[in-house]
């Protein structure tokens, strides 16, 4: 996290901040902060201290004076603390390091993030240029031989394949429907589904898609309950168990969750969901991940700045499966590489460093949804089509999931300077990056 | 609808995971019927009230929430 800290050096240092002649830098002012990483870019900059003639420094209905004088006056320098040692590393501060007088957050005052309602943010071909989508199909990650299960609302393959250009490969006798939804791969109505199998084929557009439509259940005039999420899992641990054991590639992307607790169990309780690892869902997600998935879950979008209305979690709004510790949570970033304001920052419930990275939203794509492929749900099948490219040229027995997921950390665009954050995760999605710690890999193993 | 979790041989059917439980035909979803998650553990579809029926010593009841797609 950014922070603003507060110094009180000696006045003549002070002094020499304030005077608009000498030019200050920060390690005029202090040497080093442990645990903070401090901004050399950033001019110091004197603040005036609030006075009082009647020594009540700041009473209401009493117009302050500011005293600018050096013995009075403080400095502020900007850094950077790691999420996870914020609350410790601020209090540390303030009580050991004499100088220290406060430290405050330095929150991001740019224009509003991409909302909701916002137009887009750039197009789906920008998205490909972004992914450098080229580099990756020219040596051989195209997603060819992959089967990317999108369990969504259903697939309509015509109309992605009339906005992508190219045919699109449905695997009917490998895709499957929850009790009393019509098994018709590739031919359900124009929706969620369709947005989600059009950014999945952008990084990986000969991918075999497999459509899981768990969305259109309907059970007590209620639309998609989670059982038939399971049911669909145990499908796809048959999927997987069915391809042979040293070319298992199946990735699994899902741009659903829970958005409310009020159909839950309370956590704490044993049959909860959201906090849970214990629930039926998340152990077959584990199982499911353990035989060799690579399994993506978007993070939400109950992002601070602009949530979607039917948030229900007042905090640690990535919840259940989407912050399970075995899965790929995908937070969205525009075009512009800035966090959507909808985009759900962790910890998450399961999992505390989620998400885990971000993947591009909010551009004109499928047209299935709207002018704009919106939400982490876009977001998450942008990136399952980027595993699914780097899943082309190796399988789960040469790359775990597990390794896969620590590749795509270590070699993520980082968005901060201390890696990990609960906004950005590891940073944006980076396929170069991917491509060149693969001929890493493949050097070593050659040599 | 709730999710119940038995512990019951892999090929065991939904009929199996009832007689256990106690329950009848009407209690379940029988085209949800019995869904393998691990090696002998297995879960049914069960209404709310079926579910307050089942004896905790035989089985585990979770929640079965609606999920939604995100949209931004």
């Amino acid at each position: 996290m950014r922070v603003l800290i507060q110094l009180r050096p000696a006045p003549d240092v002070v002094a020499s901040v304030i005077d608009p002649g000498v030019r200050s830098a920060v390690a005029d002012v202090v040497a080093d902060l442990p645990g903070v990483l401090l901004d050399e870019a950033f001019t110091p900059v004197a603040v005036p201290r609030p006075v009082s003639p009647h020594g009540d420094l700041l009473a209401p209905h009493q117009r302050p004076r500011f005293s600018m004088a050096p013995e009075d006056a403080s400095v502020l320098v900007r850094g950077e603390i790691s999420d996870g040692e914020l609350s410790l590393r601020s209090a540390l501060l303030s009580s050991s390091v004499r100088e220290v007088a406060g430290v405050y957050a330095d929150p991001y005052i740019q224009g509003h993030p991409t909302c909701g309602g916002d137009g887009p943010v750039g197009d789906w071909e920008e998205v490909r240029r972004l992914l450098h989508a080229y580099d990756l199909w020219s040596a051989g990650h195209d997603g060819e031989g992959v089967a990317v299960a999108i369990v969504d609302s259903g697939i309509n393959a015509d109309h992605i394949a009339a906005r992508l250009g190219h045919d699109v490969t449905i695997d009917a006798d490998r895709s499957w429907s929850p009790p009393g939804v019509n098994k018709t791969p590739g031919h359900y109505p124009v929706d969620h589904g369709s947005m989600c199998a059009f950014d999945a084929l952008l990084a990986a557009p000969k991918a075999t898609l497999l459509d899981i439509p768990i969305l259109l259940s309907r059970q007590d005039g209620v639309d998609g309950l989670l059982s038939d999420a399971v049911a669909a899992y145990a499908h796809l641990n048959n999927v997987l168990r069915a391809m042979p054991a040293d070319s298992r590639a199946l990735v699994v992307s899902n741009s659903w969750g829970l958005f409310s607790p009020r159909m839950d169990f309370p956590p704490g309780h044993p049959g909860n969901y959201s906090d849970n690892p214990a629930h039926p869902f998340n152990v077959i997600v584990g199982s499911l991940e353990g035989a060799g998935a690579d399994i993506l879950f978007s993070a939400g979008n109950c992002g601070r700045d602009c949530p979607d209305r039917r948030c229900g979690f007042r905090d640690r709004t990535i919840v259940g499966a989407n912050s399970h510790p075995d899965v790929l949570s995908v937070g969205g970033v525009d075009t512009r590489g800035e966090r959507v304001g909808y985009s759900s920052q962790g910890p998450g419930r399961l999992s505390e460093r989620k998400p885990d990275l971000c993947a591009y939203t909010h551009f004109a794509g499928s047209e299935a949804v709207g002018a704009a492929d919106t939400g982490t749900s876009a977001a998450c099948p942008v990136a399952a089509g980027v595993v699914a490219a780097v899943r082309t040229q190796r399988s789960a027995a040469e790359l775990s999931p597990a390794q896969l997921r620590t590749l795509l950390h270590r070699t993520a665009d980082d968005r901060s300077t201390v890696g990990f954050d609960h906004d950005y995760g590891y940073g944006v999605i980076d396929p170069p990056a991917i491509l060149a710690a693969l001929g890493r890999q493949n050097r070593s193993r050659a040599a | 609808m709730a999710l119940i979790q038995v512990r019951l041989p892999p090929e065991a059917t939904l009929s199996d995971a009832l007689r256990l439980l106690g329950l009848s035909d009407e209690d379940a979803d029988p085209d949800y019927g019995l869904v393998a998650i691990a090696p002998g553990l297995q879960v049914l579809r069960v209404t709310e009230e079926a579910a307050r029926r089942v004896s905790r010593d035989h089985a585990d009841v979770f929640s079965d929430p609606r999920i939604e797609p995100g949209d931004g």
